[in-house]
């Protein structure tokens, strides 16, 4: 019975296969239709758009491998890669841990706990632009309170969004102010830890934070994994933020998060979700934009399968283990 | 397995033919390329026309006010305009067959675009049938409302960049009179700057970043008489004196504040659209910005008093030069009245009163010599320098690619590069850049 | 073991773990320690939020300079507000908009998410990977063939392109129901099997009681995913004002050249309002934690 946990019993074998299959379609028929009409076509529009020049007015034409051949040429394509990657590292990094440390001290407060949960999970409740806005504001090396704070201890600011080399970790400290989202789920996930499993380490000897690295994060690593494909998929979708950042950064600000002058200063915020962008509708040429989207996703879906196979490994040993 | 593998083979073929079909089909949409002029409305005739255009807010009441202008003429059209609408809504309404009739961008960097592609109708026809006299439009803004000889846009109005220096500095510094060439500018900047006791900049005399507030390589480019594209079509920086010598002024300007000196004091200034703007707040003494910024001015700071002048220039011959862009109007592709549309792009973009009533309201230069003469302008001692220069055959206009904006920002690029010494040899950094623009213009095509 | 499964969910309300009074100084310090430090993220969170409130309140020459205290209080500029831009006809379509995205998210996600988390069928890991898979391609161009579609279809102009594909396919949330549905131990599911139940009562009757707080937790971010979405409302309805959603309201702030800062941040702030107020009745669901006793025996 054991090993077969999870298959239905079959008596009359043939039946219940095929009511389980029809089940199965059943509660994935939405999905599929769904991932047909709302992923797949443009996908497969996309691919073939790659091939060709179609500047959005007339029918695309084809061009061959003309638009593959032109990112080899082109710097600023090269550039966009270095910075989506520069987030796909860092920012995941840092907001998975982010999300989970602030989850982790909220878990553990006794009073006030609602009040500092709803003042955490705020800012992921403002429209992108005003968030980013508003903490660009924040961290004005001039006079902002950011450098105000650090002026106490006798510290220059760092010039943040008109530096090339603070801009990238500027951009990182505004996704790290509104992950909330993950910091709830995180939170979610750690107060359903089986109190019993604490009380066992705690009667094996084990202090708070042996517990947390023994129990709570065992048990939470399925949404800890979300955590880390959520925040690397943030991380290829970069695109508000950076161009908001950089308009700010560059003095030209505007409320619906357009800009002037992009990936400032010196395109170090030109994530590759803004350059693709910016290729295929302010250059129109969307047949290059479809290349580039095409690029991306082949290297994402490479590392989608890696996560995705740890994944598994991970949900593998949940199955057959507590409460087996 | 097999079963599976052609049931997904099958689905990936559907898909690719719906793709393919939908694609094409939507592409092709937006009806045909109109080669002759439609004809205009009667005066019964009751139709909507649809403009789209940018404006939000105040701006959008005025500019309704002055669409509305058009019912004297034509009283049964109504004008139903949606402000909020930029160019990628524009090119979206065409791709999808929900065009407006009159489409007005703030964008003129997209016109080689439109014109080539035919997203703007051509107006040739029109402009032949109704025997239409662009002289009123100065030459320079006619060079960027069309391409390659084909006329896709009118201008509403138009924007002209000249310089602001604030008075009160200058005659503290004791300069009695506004900058005419490069080098005065270069000496009355050290002498309006001041700086903190740690040298930390407090006032900027004229603040030469590339890329902040209006500081583009277009909007300078005159004053250096620096062309942008050789006879045969290809980019000219590296070719132009005029963009050696800019990118020379530049760095002499950043090597005189200090590259990180200067870059500390930038971060710390209020943003363009704010009336936090360093000229408003008497952070920087001299700069370059379009005629609109007189009425911000008045509006915003009060206590700033200000002239305005043409900007300073390389060669002393050049003087009276400057760069001139705006809002431009056209007929997209597909549009249901394209000749009441044109019926309505002609009276914005002639009838004077008109054009001379939302140049008083949105305080921007009148696009015809016939508005800026008439004496119901509203044109006050600083608004005069942008007016005779809008007059002035010296007036440049927006270079037009069909690149968007991608030559401006590899311009930007390489100026911010050079002058914080990334960039050993001015030259073949130039070249490299034409280079780029070049092959960027070869992608595109056209 | 029937008795074990039938025992019903502890409910655990607010404290997931048992309070030890601190009595000894280490429980004292650590106490002081753990609730200064989320006191101060809680600051830290909070205060650039409170420049939204404070830049709204500023006169129109004030907003968005580098001072950060209002001179004076313009309150008035949230009244105000309402004038410029009809704020409450976006608000019934924000709430039309999130509302059913968010309901058909749950009916078409939750199911799709049971399947691949407690079924077991061939193709299963193949679908995860393509849900997955389906959050990599960038929105910018996955926008272009959809809206020649729906164009196609007549129907840009309206919230529908933007609504109908919750009820199908949002892979985010069957992903994060997914992983949810995951944290459930498999002994429930099959006792249930067990007893008879046909897949769909045991997800309606345990499953789902079970994955509140999962569920809570996806309905809310798919509801405020919705609420600030700015481009897919801006592409879909830009043209037709009278179906503008409250995110696209910042638009009507800003001239060629000037942005009205004060009035774009108080419609910010009021486009929070109802967020923060769903947020606070959600997070009761999602943090009242579902204890499990486990399986003995």
């Amino acid at each position: 019975m054991t090993a077969t946990l999870g298959a239905r019993p079959a008596p009359g074998r043939g039946r219940a296969r095929a009511r389980h299959r029809l089940t199965v379609l059943g509660f994935m028929t939405p999905a599929i239709i769904g991932f047909v009409l709302f992923f797949g076509y443009p996908l497969v529009a996309t691919v073939v758009f790659s091939f060709t020049k179609y500047d959005l007015i007339n029918a695309p034409e084809f061009a061959g491998l003309d638009n593959y051949a032109f990112m080899f040429k082109d710097p600023l394509f090269t550039k966009a890669i270095q910075n989506t990657l520069w987030f796909v590292v860092v920012l995941t990094f840092a907001r998975t841990v982010f999300a989970l440390g602030v989850a982790s001290v909220i878990a553990r407060l006794k009073s006030g706990v609602g009040l500092i949960r709803t003042l955490c999970y705020l800012p992921s409740l403002a429209p992108p632009v005003a968030a980013t806005l508003v903490f660009f504001m924040v961290l004005r090396p001039n006079g902002g309170p950011f450098a105000t704070v650090l002026g106490w201890f006798g510290l220059d600011s760092p010039l943040w969004f008109s530096d090339p080399s603070w801009a990238k970790p500027g951009i990182t400290a505004i996704m790290l102010w509104i992950s909330g989202d993950l910091m709830i789920i995180i939170l979610a996930a750690i107060l359903d830890v089986p109190q019993e499993q604490y009380e066992a380490a705690e009667l094996d000897g084990a202090g708070p934070i042996r517990r947390w690295w023994h129990v709570t994060l065992p048990t939470i690593s399925p949404v800890l994994l979300f955590g880390i494909v959520n925040s690397v998929i943030l991380a290829l979708q970069l695109f508000t933020q950076a161009v908001v950042a950089g308009s700010a950064g560059s003095g030209s600000a505007d409320s619906t998060g357009s800009t002037k002058y992009l990936g400032f200063p010196d395109n170090s915020t030109l994530t590759f979700p803004v350059y693709l962008y910016t290729q295929g509708f302010r250059y129109f040429d969307m047949g290059y934009a479809a290349a580039m989207a095409t690029v991306l996703f082949v290297i994402s879906f490479a590392v989608t399968i890696v996560l995705v196979q740890r994944m598994r490994k991970g949900s593998a040993a949940e199955e057959g283990g507590p409460g087996a | 397995m097999r079963k599976h593998t052609r049931a997904a083979l099958l689905c990936v073929a559907a898909g690719m033919a719906t793709a393919l079909t939908l694609t094409a089909c939507a592409a092709g949409k937006g009806g045909g390329a109109n080669s002759d002029a439609a004809a205009a409305p009667g005066k019964d005739d009751k139709i909507t026309l649809t403009v789209w255009s940018n404006y939000a807010d105040r701006e959008y009441e005025e500019v309704t006010k002055a669409l509305k202008t058009f019912n004297k003429k034509f009283p049964n059209i109504e004008i139903k305009h949606e402000g909020s609408q930029d160019d990628d809504k524009i090119t979206a309404g065409i791709r999808s067959g929900n065009t407006p009739d009159v489409a007005l961008s703030f964008t003129t960097d997209n016109i080689g675009q439109f014109c080539s592609s035919g997203a703007f109708q051509p107006l040739k026809p029109y402009l032949d049938r109704d025997k239409v006299d662009l002289g009123q439009i100065s030459p320079a803004v006619r060079d960027y409302t069309e391409y390659k000889g084909n006329r896709c846009a009118m201008p509403m109005l138009t924007d002209v960049y000249a310089m602001y220096y604030n008075t009160g500095m200058m005659s503290e510094a004791g300069i009695s009179a506004p900058p005419k060439t490069l080098d005065e500018l270069f000496e009355d900047t050290k002498k309006l700057t001041k700086k903190a006791p740690n040298g930390d900049i407090e006032v900027a005399g004229y603040l030469p970043t590339m890329g902040f507030y209006a500081n583009r390589p277009t909007i300078l480019a005159p004053s250096f008489g620096a062309e942008w594209a050789t006879p045969d079509g290809k980019s000219a920086l590296s070719t132009s004196p005029g963009f050696t010598e800019m990118m020379t002024f530049q760095k002499k300007l950043v090597d005189f504040y200090g590259y990180e000196a200067l870059e500390r004091f930038r971060a710390g200034l209020g943003q363009e659209y704010s009336a936090d703007h360093a000229f408003h707040q008497g952070k920087i003494a001299i700069m370059m910005d379009g005629e609109y910024r007189t009425a911000f001015l008045k509006a915003q700071a009060p206590q700033i008093k200000f002239g305005t002048a043409p900007f300073p220039t390389w060669k002393p011959a050049d003087y009276g030069t400057a760069f001139t862009t705006g809002t431009i109007m056209g007929i997209p592709k597909g549009a249901k009245h394209p000749g009441a549309a044109w019926e309505l792009i002609k009276h914005l973009s002639f009838d004077t009163d008109t054009i001379v009533g939302l140049s008083n309201a949105i305080k921007n230069v009148p696009s015809t010599k016939a508005a800026m003469d008439s004496p119901k302008l509203e044109v006050d001692e600083q608004f005069r320098t942008f007016i005779d220069l809008a007059k002035s055959d010296k007036l440049k206009g927006n270079p037009v690619t069909p690149i968007g904006d991608a030559h401006i920002k590899a311009v930007t690029d390489f100026a911010v590069a050079y002058t914080s010494g990334k960039v050993p040899d001015l030259a073949a950094g130039l070249k490299e850049v034409d280079k780029n623009i070049d092959d960027q213009v070869a992608k595109s095509g056209k | 073991m029937t008795a074990t499964l039938t025992k019903p969910p502890v409910d655990v309300s607010t404290e997931p773990e048992q309070p030890k009074k601190p009595r000894d100084t280490r429980g004292i310090l650590t106490w002081v320690a753990t609730h200064a430090l989320g006191l101060v993220l809680g600051l830290m969170f909070a205060t650039p939020v409170l420049f939204v409130f404070l830049t709204a309140v500023m006169s129109d020459d004030q907003a968005f300079t580098s001072d950060l205290w209002p001179r004076e209080w313009h309150w008035n500029n949230f009244i105000g507000v309402f004038d410029k831009a009809p704020l409450f006809q976006y608000l019934f379509n924000s709430l039309t908009y999130s509302l059913l995205a968010t309901a058909g998210m749950l009916i078409s996600s939750i199911p799709a998410a049971y399947a691949l988390a407690k079924l077991k069928w061939r193709g299963r890991n193949v679908a995860f990977l393509l849900v997955i898979g389906a959050m990599m391609l960038p929105p910018q161009v996955v926008a272009v063939p959809l809206y020649d579609t729906w164009s196609s279809l007549g129907l840009t102009g309206t919230l529908v392109p933007l609504i109908a594909p919750y009820f199908l396919f949002d892979a985010f949330s069957i992903f994060l129901l997914r992983q949810f549905m995951l944290t459930i131990p498999q002994s429930y599911v099959d006792a249930a099997r067990v007893d008879g139940c046909s897949e769909f009562q045991a997800l309606v009757r345990i499953i789902v009681p079970m994955a509140k707080p999962g569920i809570a937790a996806t309905a809310l971010f798919c509801f405020l995913f919705t609420w600030n979405d700015y481009f897919g409302p801006l592409l879909y309805t830009g043209e037709v004002k009278e179906q503008w959603t409250l995110s696209l309201a910042l638009a009507t702030f800003k001239g060629m050249h000037i942005v009205q800062w004060n009035s774009a941040m108080a419609v910010t702030f009021l486009t929070m309002i109802p967020a923060i107020i769903l947020f606070i009745f959600a997070q009761k669901s999602f943090v009242k934690g579902i204890t499990f006793t486990g399986v003995k025996g």
